[in-house]
């Protein structure tokens, strides 16, 4: 039982790290795989899709318009009702690791 | 709106203008629909079918779609579906076309097997470089060997566009040397046996595009029907057969010309005594004879066609429920074809033309390319499968005694296998519809158990070891989008090449190992 409560205590100790420090690329690779990718690719959107490439860009900027999508100052039907299932972790994970992929 | 206004004259005008307008909406209805059946060509037929009846994805028509909600489809239709091939269309289609199509697909009926006969075929030819003795006499980019070129099928995000290609890459320097625009997904690449600077590329659409591999450019096309891939070239490298899903036919073309010398209409008596007319499965050129075999899947039946006057046909029946795909043994003798309905894979004679063994194959067997290898003295099949019921095993068969050595169970469902003789593992795709899609797993040839798990990235598929056997290639498809290199046997990763959602890969080293895992010296029994 002690041992539990330890590893519960060193599990929740490690998850507030995480959330303060700085954005996990991995936790943002996850978020991008399986919301971003199937329209704008990973390292790049297809060739033939209306939609702009993530790699590589500012990572103040995705996080900017995501968050604007998000609360409908920008206005998209699809990044509207995309943007609205993120949390401000999440948008900040899929930033950063977005922003650090070379295109 | 008009304002409907209430005196008599008033109305007379309306009853006049409805008079000219019902007949125009009657038009109209009928222009819609062709033009949504245009658009579903245009968009959706490569992969779901020009016939509405499926593909490589799920048949599209008013018997499939039955209850389905029109909402559900129409937002499907924008975001594409996660997990598989199928694209968003949001930004691509406007909403009326959506909900166009969503209606008429609900409303279609599967089309009746369309005809595509010779004459179609032959005026369908395409001549890009007419005179094949301006082309260059070498390779125009440095390589050692010509066997050392690994061609991938990109399919492009939507299964046609500028991102639908072969990209060819020297498999030494991981580098790209070539790519050859297809118009819509590249599926298969075959090469000519008996020159090397031939290669042969199918497509979902059924077009095939002879390639200059020395100057890499396509010279020729042809279409050879609707949807389907199968495609052989025959031992001496003089003929090509393709065999269609839409329509259910076969042809036999010049390698050189594409001129068609024969059509074949795929139709027999299925296992179950019904004459049923049948998709093409596999079809393969072998070293061991003049001949090519071709899968009928759905009449279960394998026909051997020998190269010779008239093209006759031998008749292999009851070979299984729905054949697919295949691969050589024994110098190209022993032919073992997958059968998914009874899961089985049969091993056919192609000397005796007759069928030697039916083995268990796990569930649902989908050998893809197949692999063989030599172990201890023995020759060791594997054969992959998608696992739709319970079992997730890659079978190991003695392909001499033609018996089951073991069922080797994997993380998931596969589709293909790659094996090579200098490499110490044959490794598997992982296809299952998570996050074990990632993966590619690694058996161990001596052991015969599986020693390693990779995760490639993307939705991991088709693995092909280069020439030499010192790297194994994987397509990281789907979103992936491109092709990761690993040394074979430190399975660190050496390399990648990015393009948009690789699918198959085949190394032009197969024309010297016939099915991947053998040595080049079984192959010199065969003449």
């Amino acid at each position: 039982m002690k041992l539990i409560l330890v590893t519960a205590s060193l599990l929740l100790g490690l998850a507030a790290i995480s959330n303060a420090n700085a954005a996990s690329i991995y936790a943002g690779q996850a978020k991008a795989e399986a919301v971003c990718s199937q329209c704008h690719g990973i390292k790049n959107p297809s060739a033939e899709a209306p939609f702009p490439p993530l790699a590589g860009r500012d990572a103040d900027y995705l996080k900017t318009a995501l968050k604007q999508y998000r609360d409908k100052t920008r206005q998209s039907d699809i990044m509207n009702a995309i943007a609205g299932s993120l949390s401000d972790d999440d948008i900040s994970n899929v930033a950063t690791y977005y922003a650090r992929l070379k295109p | 709106m008009i304002n409907i206004a209430k005196t008599p004259l008033r109305k007379s005008i309306l009853t006049a203008l409805a008079a000219l307008v019902l007949p125009f909406g009657a038009q109209a209805a009928a222009d819609n629909a062709k033009d949504m059946h245009q658009l579903f060509e245009d968009n959706c037929a490569s992969c779901h079918g020009s016939d509405h009846g499926g593909f490589l994805a799920p048949a599209l028509n008013s018997e499939t779609l039955k209850g389905r909600s029109p909402t559900a489809l129409r937002s499907l239709i924008m975001t594409g579906s996660f997990d598989t091939l199928m694209p968003p269309f949001y930004g691509r289609l406007t909403d009326d076309q959506i909900r166009g199509l969503v209606s008429h697909l609900q409303s279609t009926p599967k089309l009746a097997n369309p005809s595509w006969t010779i004459d179609d075929i032959k005026k369908s030819i395409k001549v890009y470089v007419s005179d094949e003795s301006t082309l260059p006499e070498k390779p125009t980019y440095a390589i050692d060997s010509m066997d050392d070129v690994i061609g991938v099928a990109a399919r492009g995000k939507y299964g046609r566009g500028s991102g639908s290609k072969a990209v060819f890459i020297n498999s030494t320097t991981h580098k790209q040397i070539g790519e050859i625009p297809t118009g819509t997904a590249a599926h298969i690449i075959d090469y000519n046996p008996a020159n090397p600077r031939w290669a042969y590329i199918k497509t979902d659409t059924a077009e095939i595009f002879k390639v200059d591999l020395y100057s890499m450019q396509a010279v020729r096309s042809v279409k050879t029907g609707f949807n389907g891939p199968g495609l052989g070239v025959s031992r001496d490298g003089k003929y090509i057969m393709a065999g269609s899903f839409v329509p259910h036919n076969a042809v036999i073309l010049d390698a050189d010309t594409l001129e068609p010398l024969k059509t074949f209409e795929l139709e027999g008596i299925d296992p179950d005594g019904k004459m049923v007319s049948s998709d093409s499965g596999m079809v393969i050129g072998t070293p061991f004879d003049d001949i090519f075999a071709i899968a009928l899947e759905n009449a279960g039946q394998v026909w051997v066609v020998d190269l010779k006057e008239g093209f006759p046909v031998t008749k292999i029946t009851d070979v299984g429920r729905h054949l697919h795909d295949a691969f050589l043994s024994h110098g190209g003798r022993k032919l073992m074809i997958a059968s998914y309905d009874d899961s089985i894979v049969a091993a056919i004679d192609l000397k005796e033309r007759k069928i030697i063994k039916k083995l268990e194959a796990g569930c649902v067997p989908h050998v893809g390319g197949g692999s063989a290898v030599e172990v201890d003295g023995r020759t060791l099949g594997f054969g992959t499968n998608f696992g739709d019921c319970d079992k997730t095993v890659v079978s190991v068969w003695d392909l001499d005694k033609m018996e089951v050595v073991k069922q080797i169970p994997v993380a998931g469902g596969t589709e293909s296998p790659a094996a090579h003789a200098n490499a110490p593992y044959v490794a598997v795709d992982i296809i299952s519809k998570d996050r074990r899609a990632r993966t590619v797993q690694l058996i161990d040839k001596k052991s015969l158990e599986v020693v390693k798990t990779l995760d490639v990235g993307g939705h991991a598929y088709f693995p092909e070891y280069s020439a030499d056997g010192k790297f194994l290639y994987v397509s990281a498809g789907y979103s992936g989008d491109e092709v990761v290199v690993y040394d074979s046997t430190s399975l660190q990763k050496v390399a990648s090449v990015s393009m948009e959602s690789p699918a198959g890969i085949f190394s032009h080293g197969r024309v010297r190992y016939m099915t991947r895992g053998l040595s080049p010296d079984e192959m010199k029994g065969a003449k």
